[in-house]
């Protein structure tokens, strides 16, 4: 065998430790040549685990499981919902994150001069309590703002310190439990901006609810196109 | 395989694609099929029950997490989910936060020639893999380096001071043993 097989041989069978992991590490995620190696020894040595003594693990242990998967939620299913959405996603060079960073360039010297939305923000009167929303834009310190009124069926979005790249639009979709999402609009940066919610999504609303933010060609998704990869997520919470 | 296991089989490869689509409750459906076999495989490992628990707990929750990685074209669902289960466990002895426990040690020395085990998920055609018969194939010393290796995560230099052989020596061992298992499991390819 030539060295490097036996690398993938020793590396699959864990032979390996302190720096000659790490680097065998390294080369499996780089080298695609030297991974499939690897796998194949895996392969190759896997049934020799059919000698091991099945063990019951104490119930505890999927009570802890299920424990963490619940703390998770979000997680997880933002992972399924990227999964649904890579599928039928634009494609794109860039990562998301670093194309959100190209599409909204940091204007610091409009933090903290948000607009004011009394207008809107009349005291909602609808039985359903307001809910707020914060989404991250990951690799920045900036974040989209979302208060859900219930009395105007209005959904703010503030995106006070983000500017647009000329290039992208950002669109905003409700996740229903069940079927497709739903676009709340377009990002505009730079603006808090009333959004009206559909009827559908407003009674749908509840502390936990998802949106999603996908990015887009100017003016959004185009109808009858594939939405855009999923690049930011937030969750409500009762305030 | 007799019609139960691959009906097994074919349920465990459904369950599977179910979770890479993230549907929770396919993983509970997997979680039963398979964490017996995966726990007996980290308690083997690291040899401590509740290593092995926390070892468990991880790889299911990388599994929800990574679902989508796994190619029902590349290994059965069990022998991939049997080998994802021992890198965990292998990863959690060499970040060194582990000190290996020491109640396999008798285990170790009973199981290392033992055959394959008969259970129902675990029934599969691997039970006749090639690997069983190549590795009878070779010497006893290199044989029982890389049997120690694969069933209990040693290193080269751990395997060397537990057979007490200058590390070079064991090395020529272990690579002359896996050129030789490659060259009998690819005849039988």
């Amino acid at each position: 065998m030539t060295e490097d097989r036996i690398l993938a041989a020793e590396y699959a069978l864990g032979l390996l430790e302190g720096e000659e992991l790490l680097a065998a590490r390294a080369r499996e995620a780089s080298d695609t040549a030297f991974a499939a190696d690897v796998g194949q020894w895996q392969d190759r040595l896997a049934p020799l685990a059919d000698a091991i003594h099945p063990r019951l693990p104490r119930a505890e242990v999927w009570q802890r499981i299920e424990a963490q998967l619940s703390s998770n939620g979000g997680t997880a299913n933002i992972v399924a919902l990227q999964r649904s959405l890579r599928r039928w996603q634009w494609a794109g060079g860039l990562s998301a994150a670093a194309a959100l960073i190209l599409a909204f360039l940091a204007l610091p010297q409009m933090l903290g001069s948000s607009e004011p939305a009394q207008g809107i923000a009349q005291g909602p009167t609808a039985d359903q309590p307001i809910l707020a929303a914060n989404m991250p834009i990951e690799g920045t310190p900036l974040r989209l703002d979302f208060t859900y009124l219930p009395g105007e069926d209005s959904l703010l979005v503030g995106a006070v310190g983000l500017t647009a790249d000329g290039v992208h639009d950002h669109e905003i979709w409700f996740v229903p439990p069940k079927g497709d999402l739903v676009s709340l609009g377009i990002v505009t940066p730079g603006k808090i901006v009333a959004h009206s919610v559909p009827n559908a999504v407003a009674r749908a609303l509840h502390d936990g609810s998802q949106l999603v933010l996908t990015r887009e060609p100017l003016g959004g998704k185009p109808a009858g196109a594939d939405a855009g990869p999923v690049v930011a997520e937030a969750r409500f919470t009762t305030i | 395989m007799n019609p139960a296991s691959v009906d097994a089989r074919n349920r465990l490869i459904a369950a599977m694609r179910r979770l890479a689509q993230g549907e929770r409750a396919a993983l509970e459906e997997v979680y039963r099929a398979t964490s017996a076999k995966l726990f007996g495989i980290c308690y083997r490992i690291l040899g401590d029950e509740k290593e092995a628990e926390d070892a468990l707990q991880d790889v299911y929750l990388t599994l929800w997490r990574r679902a989508d990685r796994y190619d029902p074209r590349r290994a059965s669902p069990i022998a991939w989910l049997a080998t994802f289960a021992r890198n965990r466990a292998i990863d959690r002895l060499r970040t060194g936060k582990v000190r290996r426990g020491t109640v396999a040690e008798d285990e170790a020395t009973q199981l290392a020639d033992e055959a394959p085990l008969a259970d129902a998920i675990l029934i599969d055609a691997e039970r006749e893999a090639r690997v069983h018969t190549c590795l009878q194939s070779l010497d006893d010393a290199p044989r029982v380096a890389i049997r120690t290796a694969f069933f209990e995560g040693r290193t080269y230099t751990e395997l060397a001071e537990s057979m007490e052989v200058p590390l070079g020596t064991m090395k020529s061992w272990i690579r002359r043993g896996l050129a030789k298992l490659k060259t009998c499991m690819e005849a039988g390819e």
